[in-house]
């Protein structure tokens, strides 16, 4: 209790602004504890300006930056050169990240529900009282209803692992992230298939790019884009298979405008003619990969012929296009995508770009592109608090894993299912729910579904720095510092640990996760699974088996640990050792174990495909508010094609609505030669009803009033292009 | 003895990606209000018929012209051609905000910041390229499309992507064509009907220029000479000590 | 010349060593205040003009001036600032002379009549030769060639002025057009009084005629003789002044004379 009264006594003399309003002011007369800390470190000066490295935040690929402060103040963000993700560069998204911390709309106080929920009325409260109400909220469910009575969720970031340590503690395994509404089939697929989550991408000599979607140039990683760029120019190949005519199709040197659901069949195809025509890296095959024998019998129907009646693309081309990336050997690469939601085939699909991957033999070899490597195996030894062992967790999920989908890791989990088993009260009624940095009203598909679910639970905590739509429903809302002011957990790029660290003195009362878990641990009774002072002593903690001082990290902005030396022996960690492109594991499930082509549902002749994406100056629905993304962002309309426009009266920039099995919108027309006849595309992000986003509020409309909910059986993941709508004028 | 510098853009349009992320750095670096800007990418719009389509961006921003119109008409001289890198800038303290140089730009590249009243534009990020950074734009291009440079250095990045480039282009016409130091690779694409127009000189410059400029010779000519006619009649008919 | 008075010789005699007062010394700042500022103002204000497409200032000025004041921000700075001066300094002088300078001023010196307007056809046809036997009706303290430009200089000091004002504080103003067109009325207001002031320092200065008013702005005194003949409304209004006022002094004087023997 000393301690809050001590950290809100602090907190006090150094408050700046008003309940939701909290511009910065110009210059604090007295050194922040931020700034001493970082002259301290030797790279702010007498007159507290100068440049601290960190990490940037505004998407998942954490580029380092390097951010220029003066008077107290974040000028300028430019991407740290020695980062292996950024190497000198930030997106729009990046660049922009000092008006999300200056945001006039950020929440820089704990926040209390007043008023019905959704109605956006919140009292500023103290932290301790905000801190009490939740810990003592949470405590009543898990003695009322048991711990799994609390859903936990977060979104992959950085201090995911003590997130995971409260839920852990607290003893509910109802975890709930947005993996399977984005990538559970790419990740399964090769969690099978070669025994890593996801293989990194080498591009240094690449001469062949096959793109399933992953629209490189507009859902932005920098590095990798800048690198797909670079392997363009130097005159690599690049085939995009796509429905709609992206910012990377425009760039490719071949665009298919397949027919949406049929990625599978166009890869199957691939990998007919590769093994029949025997154009494979048959050494490696035969080396590395299971049931290599069998694989031309298993694929014998997927003939070119047949590739085209399912895709639309002609036969000839599929051929040609087999040849051409098979004579690329381990120069060419079958992208394993990233965001892989969109039909419940997409599992197959992603199977056979594994297959793919691994006929050409680029996978773990010298020079190929695929290096299939996690970053637990490069074997970096990172320390971490001492802690009590978890609680056993006696109950099911209410996901559905593994008990209802046995090959969906369950540290992937199926997020929609949490929000249906809410509603449904099947197997068990959840009663909380503790959001952290994640917006399900906005991201899981059918938005009133999930408020209607919200309204079944007792109490609704979200962890958040500006009142995003999760945020205006919930009970109390605990400011997190934005990632210019707080410390996150060590994070492991290539062989180097890479730090976020304070730039800044947090505005208002914000506070980073690190602090805010450990605080309800503690009051939850859990503080011995919380052993550090604050977030240095954790860091130093995390640094102890590595003998580096955190001052050393803090001064330069990561620390290099040099790499083990393998033996040189590639093994992959199936349960054969090898590459498991017949896999026993999916056919002891009952599911074919091979990459097998399942034909997705079609729309209707007056309905049509409804295609999602990313655009490069947002991040999915978290960014909208941010005034200099917003001066350059497109106005979100809806991407018709000519023919279809017309036959329904609908001019460019009319008001069309549109309707799906669930919901209707109304938006603002694009007619466009850019998408194929049969497909509609709607801008992600954007429909926000959060009045606590001024900016935002009111833009465009979100597709989570449309999408219905499918879950692919095997992997877990959303399909999220299987939602099909109709159109007409407004 | 400095060696002359002439600062200059080579823009690879093929690597555009239109991320924008420059647009937002530009702003950032050097606190460009809203809503204006010192920099553009241009998208030239989708050409062709599904599924045989194009679609190219195009960035830009001030040209650091070699005969900048700007620099023509500039009131003051506030705007100048700064002769030891060749970029072209502004003394804002020098600025009386006529705005006579944003309307003559042929490529829109200057604005009036109301908040200041004086003009603002591209610096080429002066304040980083003496720090031996990279201007903002160029040093957070994703797609590797932005190279900054000396155009009188031939090892520099610049001069090397000029030598051995194919399609090399400026945004000019051939009515307009101040010799702009932003140079297109793989720049056939480029459409220029939008970007160069005609240089803008307004009502009260050309009145300036036209009418009162020749109007206040014309009269104090006529008054000099009035005054020295009867100058010269006076110093002819010689000074009368006493008038009768 | 001729149809002048005639005057005896004796009579030309007093005249020419009697003086009157012309000028008061609020006249006489003013004016030595306004050439100081013009003297100021003139040569850096053309030294800004740096528009090659308008060339009207020799570059060796501009750059004689920026380089005298470090600048053309500096140049400027100074260019303004003595403007702010000048009508800071006007302003306060009438506004503190309002009464006893300004309002005599304008009622006396200020307005055209008929013998001005018939002046101002008939002088300037004379002083090339022309029109020798023409009758030149009298003027007041100020000619009416004097008036005009004094107009001239009011309305070009007014315009000046606010024009000045306008782009010295462009920051404060948001419509760019209309410090676009202070530009050309500034320089045409200051054009027209430099056209005006050529004349007038001709006739002032050079003109053999007028010596006397030219000294007269340092001592502020003009000779009778030279008052009769060139300001000769004013000059009997003077004596009718001086007659009235030596009989007020002769009755006062008569009065206490009587008082005087009274009180005996």
């Amino acid at each position: 209790m000393t301690r809050i009264e001590h950290h809100v006594s602090r907190r006090d003399f150094l408050k700046l602004g008003g309940a939701s309003v909290g511009a910065l002011a110009a210059g604090a007369i007295l050194a922040p504890p931020a700034a001493a800390a970082a002259r301290q470190a030797g790279f702010l000066d007498d007159a507290g300006d100068g440049t601290i490295p960190t990490m940037c935040e505004m998407c998942v690929w954490r580029c380092g930056v390097l951010a220029r402060v003066k008077n107290g103040r974040v000028v300028k963000l430019d991407g740290n050169p020695a980062h292996p993700h950024s190497r000198g560069m930030l997106c729009a998204r990046g660049q922009a990240g000092l008006m999300s911390t200056y945001d006039p709309d950020r929440v820089l106080h704990p926040l209390i529900r007043v008023g019905p929920r959704g109605g956006g009325q919140f009292r500023q409260a103290t932290w301790e009282e905000t801190l009490d109400l939740t810990a003592q909220k949470m405590a009543e469910i898990r003695d009322n209803y048991g711990p799994e009575a609390m859903v936990f969720s977060s979104t992959h970031n950085l201090s995911q692992v003590q997130f995971e340590n409260l839920l852990s503690a607290y003893g509910s395994p109802n975890y709930g992230t947005q993996r399977s509404l984005c990538f559970n089939a790419m990740v399964t697929a090769f969690l099978l298939t070669y025994g890593v989550e996801e293989p990194a991408r080498n591009y240094d000599s690449v001469k062949f790019v096959l793109l399933t979607g992953r629209n490189l140039l507009e859902a932005i990683s920098t590095s990798e884009t800048a690198e797909l760029m670079e392997a363009v120019s130097r005159g690599a190949k690049l085939v995009v298979l796509d429905p709609r005519f992206t910012k990377t199709a425009s760039k490719a040197t071949e665009w298919i405008p397949i027919r949406p659901g049929t990625d599978a069949a166009f890869l199957l195809s691939m990998i007919h003619v590769i093994v029949t025509e025997r154009l494979a890296d048959c050494e490696f095959v035969k080396k590395y990969v299971t049931g290599c024998e069998e694989i031309p019998a298993a694929m014998s129907e997927y003939t070119p012929e047949w590739g085209e009646a399912k895709t639309g693309v002609p036969a000839a081309t599929i051929d040609r296009l087999a040849r051409e990336y098979a004579a690329a050997g381990k120069d060419a690469m079958a992208h394993p995508g990233w965001r892989t939601s969109n039909f419940m085939n997409s599992f197959q699909a992603e199977r056979a770009i594994a297959t793919l991957n691994a006929l050409s033999g680029n996978v773990l070899t010298p020079g190929g592109c695929l290096v299939a490597e996690s970053p637990e195996a490069a074997g970096i030894p990172l320390g971490k608090p001492p802690q009590p062992a978890y609680p056993r967790v006696t109950s099911m999920r209410l996901d559905g894993v593994p008990w209802k989908y046995p090959l969906v890791p369950l540290k992937l989990g199926i997020f929609q299912n949490i929000r249906e088993a809410i509603l449904t009260g099947q197997p068990y009624q959840a009663h909380g729910w503790f959001v952290s940095r994640q917006n399900p009203v906005l991201s899981i598909p059918d938005r009133a579904r999930t408020v209607e679910a919200m309204g079944k639970l007792d109490f609704i905590a979200v962890v958040d720095v500006i009142l995003n739509d999760t945020a205006w429903y919930a009970d109390v809302v605990l400011p997190e510092a934005s990632y210019l002011e707080r410390y996150d957990p060590l994070n492991i790029v290539d062989h180097k640990l890479f730090l976020r660290q304070p730039v800044i003195e947090a505005q208002g009362e914000a506070r980073s996760a690190l602090w805010i878990y450990k605080q309800l641990g503690e009051r939850l009774g859990l503080g011995e699974f919380f052993q550090y002072e604050d977030e240095e002593d954790y860091l130093r903690q995390q640094l102890a088996p590595l003998g580096a001082e955190l001052q050393d990290v803090k001064y330069k902005g990561y620390l290099e640990v040099p790499a083990e030396e393998g033996d040189g022996e590639i093994v992959f960690s199936t349960p054969s050792g090898k590459i498991e492109v017949y896999s026993e594991t999916l056919a002891g499930a009952g599911f074919s174990p091979w990459p097998t082509w399942e034909e997705p549902a079609a729309p209707a002749p007056d309905e049509f495909y409804l295609l999602t994406g990313k655009v490069g100056q947002h991040t999915q629905t978290a960014t909208q508010n941010n005034a200099f993304l917003h001066q350059v962002e497109d106005e979100p309309k809806l991407w018709i094609h000519p023919a279809a426009a017309s036959a329904r009266g609908i001019e460019d920039g009319a008001s069309v609505r549109v309707t799906s099995p669930i919901g209707s919108v109304v938006v603002t027309s694009l007619v466009t030669e850019g998408i194929r006849q049969d497909c509609l595309y709607l801008a992600p992000g954007y429909g926000h009803a959060s009045k606590g986003l001024r900016l935002a509020y009111g833009v465009g409309v979100s597709d989570s009033d449309l999408h219905v909910t499918y879950t692919d059986p095997i992997s877990g993941g959303q399909a999220l292009s299987q939602t099909f709508v109709t159109v007409e004028r407004a | 003895m400095a060696d002359k510098k002439r600062y200059g853009f080579v823009i690879d349009v093929s690597r555009c990606i239109d991320c924008r992320a420059c647009l937002v750095a530009c702003r950032v670096e050097n606190e460009v209000p809203l809503p204006h800007t010192r920099i553009w990418v241009k998208d030239q719009g989708l050409r062709g018929t599904f599924p045989d389509l194009a679609r190219e961006f195009v960035p830009y921003n001030c040209m650091h012209c070699e005969h900048p119109p700007c620099i023509e008409v500039c009131t003051s001289g506030a705007t100048f051609k700064d002769t030891d890198n060749g970029l072209v800038l502004v003394d804002q303290e020098a600025c009386i905000g006529c705005g006579l140089c944003v309307e003559a730009c042929p490529y829109d590249a200057r604005y009036l910041d109301p908040a200041r009243g004086v003009v603002d534009k591209c610096t080429g990020c002066v304040q980083r390229v003496e720090r031996g950074e990279e201007p903002a734009c160029v040093a957070t291009c994703l797609g590797g499309a932005r190279m900054f440079g000396d155009f009188n250095d031939p090892s520099s990045e610049v001069s090397q992507a000029l030598a051995r480039a194919t399609q090399v282009r400026q945004l000019v016409t051939d009515e307009v064509d101040p010799d702009p130091n932003i140079y297109y690779l793989n720049g056939d694409v480029m459409q220029t009907g939008l970007l160069p127009r005609l240089p803008r000189y307004t009502t009260a410059e050309t009145l300036w220029r036209g009418v009162a400029i020749p109007a206040v010779i014309a009269g104090i000519t006529l008054s000099f000479l009035g005054q020295a006619v009867a100058f010269t009649k006076q110093l002819i008919e010689g000074e009368q000590e006493f008038e009768e | 010349m001729s149809h002048a008075e005639f005057i005896p010789l004796a009579e030309r005699k007093r005249l020419r060593v009697t003086e009157i007062k012309k000028h008061n010394l609020a006249n006489i700042l003013t004016h030595w205040f306004n050439v100081a500022m013009w003297a100021l103002l003139l040569p850096t204000g053309l030294a800004i003009l740096a528009s090659p497409r308008l060339g009207i200032v020799p570059e060796m000025w501009q750059t004689l001036m920026r380089n005298i004041f470090g600048g053309t921000a500096h140049l400027i700075e100074f260019h303004y600032s003595i403007g702010l001066v000048w009508i800071a300094v006007l302003t306060f002088n009438i506004l503190l002379g309002f009464r006893k300078y300004f309002i005599p001023f304008t009622r006396e010196r200020m307005f055209l009549d008929a013998d001005d307007i018939e002046w101002l056809k008939v002088k300037p046809l004379q002083m090339i030769g022309l029109a020798k036997a023409k009758h030149l009706p009298p003027q007041d303290v100020y000619n009416a060639g004097q008036k005009l430009y004094m107009y001239m200089v009011i309305v070009g000091t007014l315009t000046i002025g606010l024009t000045g004002l306008i782009m010295t504080f462009h920051n404060l103003i948001p419509w760019p057009w209309l410090i676009r067109w202070c530009l050309p009325i500034h320089f045409s207001a200051v054009g027209m009084v430099v056209a005006g002031l050529i004349i007038h320092v001709y006739m002032g200065a050079v003109f053999p005629e007028e010596k006397e008013a030219f000294f007269s702005m340092f001592t502020g005194k003009v000779s009778a003789w030279y008052a009769r003949r060139h300001h000769a409304k004013w000059y009997w209004r003077k004596m009718e002044e001086e007659m009235d006022w030596e009989d007020r002094v002769l009755a006062e004087g008569r009065a206490l004379k009587v008082d005087e023997s009274a009180a005996d």
